[in-house]
């Protein structure tokens, strides 16, 4: 299982790299619950963990639905950065473009 | 496909790929068995009935795809009969019913109906071919050329042999192809 700062890297098949283990650890979910949830075989989640397959749109929606998540947050055709460092690396952006301005008055 | 198989109320573990593979060897062994022995008996003239109640048989013991038994689940997607039918008051007062199965244990969801359909499509590439093998000395049973009257090749019993295999080949190859590639079934996790 993933953690949850690992970077997904399951292209598999599908060519779609996703986050739904990261996900489901995060929110201590199995993959039974997701799959009751979404109307597919618990199976059907394991591969598509592995990005040996595809969803449909459909079934995309609805695991989007089911955490709250824009599709493209959960899927993508690229790597995800890990969590950790989209998480800190946004704030470290952040708070030097709040301190760009009073170092550009400084000057 | 299902996890388990309910062979005389026993249930057999059949998540890995490596059972699954076993058993449509040994499935196919039988049958190859079952059919020379019938074509040595009689050149398949009533044996070859019941190769083709062997094959049905082990799709419904089985390998499944026809029927709501066995390891693959029914391609039509349909329930058993019971499905949807609701106990009778008596049922209820006796408590003798039995419950709907899960929906997840007969319907293919989108994965698996993909799977359905390159595994038919593989089956029927295969058949197909043989269909067209078949069609030349279908062509010599009815031009009936001179040379083949001087041989003592029985084309008849051949044509018909090839049938005979064909269909136990379309009822059961796309559920072997199904059973042989599916990769071994993970824990829920």
């Amino acid at each position: 299982m993933q953690d949850n700062g690992s970077r997904s890297t399951a292209l598999g098949e599908s060519g779609l790299f996703n986050r739904i283990g990261v996900l489901r650890a995060e929110r201590g979910i199995s993959r039974q619950e997701l799959a009751d949830a979404v109307g597919v075989n618990y199976q059907t989640i394991g591969f598509l963990e592995r990005g040996d397959y595809g969803p449909s749109l459909k079934l995309a929606f609805q695991i989007g639905d089911y955490f709250g998540l824009p599709v493209e947050a959960i899927f993508s055709t690229t790597p995800f950065q890990p969590l950790s460092q989209q998480v800190y690396g946004a704030s470290r952006l952040s708070a030097a473009r709040r301190t760009e301005p009073d170092t550009e008055e400084s000057k | 496909m299902r996890a388990e198989l309910v062979l005389m109320g026993k249930r057999i573990n059949m998540t890995s790929r490596r059972r699954r593979r076993s058993l449509v060897v040994a499935v196919y062994a039988a049958m190859t068995a079952i059919a020379v022995a019938g074509w040595m008996i009689d050149r398949w003239h009533s044996t070859g009935s019941w190769l083709i109640w062997v094959a049905l048989a082990s799709c419904w013991l089985f390998f499944g795809g026809h029927y709501s038994r066995g390891l693959v689940k029914q391609f039509n997607g349909k329930g058993p009969r019971n499905a949807d039918a609701m106990p009778n008051y008596l049922q209820l007062l006796f408590g003798v019913y039995r419950l709907p199965p899960d929906e997840s244990e007969y319907r293919n969801d989108e994965r698996e109906l993909r799977e359905r359909d390159r595994a038919h499509y593989q089956a029927y590439q295969g058949l197909g071919l043989g269909l067209a093998v078949l069609w030349l000395p279908a062509l010599w049973l009815v031009s009936k050329p001179q040379w083949l009257a001087h041989t003592s090749f029985q084309l008849d019993q051949a044509v018909y042999g090839m049938i005979v295999v064909c269909f136990l080949l379309y009822t059961t190859l796309p559920q072997a192809i199904l059973l042989w590639t599916e990769p071994d079934m993970e824990e829920d996790g």
